[in-house]
């Protein structure tokens, strides 16, 4: 008998529906043993930016990707409330239906005119716009060129889309897209979708956007970049690795989320194309989802203002950057791509970055674990994401503890193993 | 064209680094379950497929295939188009 109602939970297979996940459970288990469980905790209470508490103690943020630091802005917050006094607390509608209000259309003029673009759509998460916008892009004799870093949103968005063809190339590599825009062969009236991403969230790294550009130019291809982790933080102006790279007007479809330098939840797609708005018809997460809550599209607008205007942000968050990876790399740690507001050092194994990962929590400091599939090469990592809002003190803290981490390794890993001999 | 038992090898062979507790590889293994290579590194290994033969294997085709011998026939049959 199967079902969750029923007293036995084995299907006509003899096997529970959650069999297929015992590899994970044990190794779920391993990283759960180790203290608290990097994949489901939670914080006692967030008191800004960069300060969080887990019991009585005071925790110092560096994993949130909250790049500009703007969650505590004052001028988001106000923003939100008065939406929600305006407005409510949520549209209960999508934006086909009654979901779409004044503030989502000025916030997608808005963010269209900051790229110079004709045209955006906003959308309820970040990780529904590429869901949404690269579904509806693609169409069944449609050919799909991802980088083999993609985003997992990048790759979901391949599995929702109509087109039977997806093809991966090496990791911000234009001469290996090249060759495979070459080798493939595209059904007539079908074209090629090149997705890559301006900032690579795990490893922290730069794609060569100019130069996917210039290949895609020749082969008539068509180029969407997901800017999530670089809008608001890169370019003169904010725009994004696009815009300091000199290419934004190269960029066919440029995506971007409001959960990182955008302070709230959401996420937009901007195009040059004149037919772009066509795709409100035919997206299914745009369509068939409720949209953004006005207080999380006031709080983006409010963001998006102070992106616009206050260029201090993206210079105080690359000082910190630069001083946070410069004193990671004197102390030796392995870092996986230079400078920028994601320092990921790799670490030998995923039992021992699950136990650094809990002795520098332990110590005040949050960071992200990482590990495979998720990570680029099967690695494991400690991944730090800086912040406009941290202070050189803060990365002189964040500093000192990873020297500690450094110099306790030994004892680190003896009491990892011990928790883990006590809990078998 | 290569052989069937060519591409056996050349997937042996590339599989190797990947295959880290050094289990035997045979056509019935399988990629994920058996040999422990996780769903990126899978698709690394494709990629190296992919340079070595000229051709391209679509993801929606890997998705499809869970055995070292699965592979063998998806390539044989994309190197025969």
């Amino acid at each position: 008998m199967s079902g969750i109602g029923g007293t036995a939970s084995e299907g006509p297979t003899g096997l529970d529906i959650f069999s297929k996940y015992e590899p994970l459970r044990q190794r779920a288990s391993v990283v759960s043993k180790l203290g608290i469980d990097p994949f489901n905790m939670t914080f006692d209470d967030i008191m800004g930016p960069t300060r969080g508490r887990i019991g009585n103690r005071e925790i110092i943020l560096a994993g949130t990707n909250n790049y500009l630091g703007l969650t505590y802005d004052e001028g988001a917050r106000e923003a939100a409330k008065d939406a929600i006094d305006r407005h409510g607390t949520g549209t209960t509608g999508s934006r086909i239906a009654n979901g779409s209000y004044t503030e989502h259309a000025k916030l997608e003029a808005d963010l269209a005119e900051h790229l110079g673009k004709p045209s955006c759509i906003v959308f309820t998460t970040g990780y529904v716009t590429n869901l949404a916008a690269m579904s509806g892009l693609a169409g069944p004799k449609d050919v799909i060129f991802i980088d083999a870093d993609a985003h997992a949103c990048i790759i979901d968005g391949t599995r929702l889309a109509t087109n039977k063809t997806t093809v991966r190339f090496r990791h911000n590599n234009p001469e290996d897209l090249d060759k495979r825009l070459s080798r493939q062969e595209l059904d007539e009236g079908g074209h090629a979708l090149v997705v890559i991403e301006g900032l690579y969230s795990m490893f922290g790294d730069i794609a060569p956007i100019a130069e996917f550009a210039e290949v895609c130019r020749r082969h008539g291809a068509y180029l969407y970049v997901d800017e999530a982790h670089s809008y608001g933080v890169f370019g003169e102006g904010g725009r994004g690795i696009a815009e300091e790279q000199g290419c934004l007007d190269q960029v066919d479809f440029y995506s971007g989320t409001f959960s990182k330098s955008l302070a709230s939840v959401g996420g937009f797609c901007a195009s040059n194309h004149p037919e772009f708005e066509l795709l409100r018809k035919v997206m299914r997460p745009y369509m068939f989802t409720a949209s953004a809550a006005p207080s999380n599209i006031c709080a983006a607008q409010a963001a998006l203002d102070a992106i616009k205007t206050r260029p201090e942000l993206r210079q105080n968050i690359k000082a910190r950057a630069a001083q946070l990876h410069a004193g990671l790399d004197e102390m030796g740690f392995d870092l996986c791509a230079p400078a920028s507001p994601v320092i990921a050092a790799r670490r030998p194994n995923e039992a021992q970055a699950a136990m650094e990962w809990n002795w520098l929590l332990k110590e005040g400091v949050y960071v992200n674990l990482a590990v495979p599939p998720g990570t680029p090469q099967s690695s494991s990592l400690l991944r730090i994401s800086v912040s406009a809002a941290h202070t050189e003190a803060d990365v002189n803290a964040i500093l000192s503890k990873f020297r500690a981490l450094k110099e306790n390794g030994n004892a680190i890993l003896a009491d990892g193993m011990a928790r883990l001999q006590a809990a078998e | 064209m290569p052989t069937d038992s060519e591409i056996f090898d050349k997937i042996c062979e590339l599989l190797r680094p990947y295959n880290v507790k050094n289990k035997p590889i045979l056509r019935s293994s399988g990629i994920m379950s058996d040999l422990e290579v996780d769903s990126t590194a899978v698709f690394d290994l494709i990629m190296e497929l992919e340079d070595h033969y000229d051709i391209s294997v679509p993801m929606e085709v890997i998705s499809d295939v869970k055995t070292v011998g699965e592979l063998v026939a998806a390539i044989q049959e994309l190197l025969a188009q």
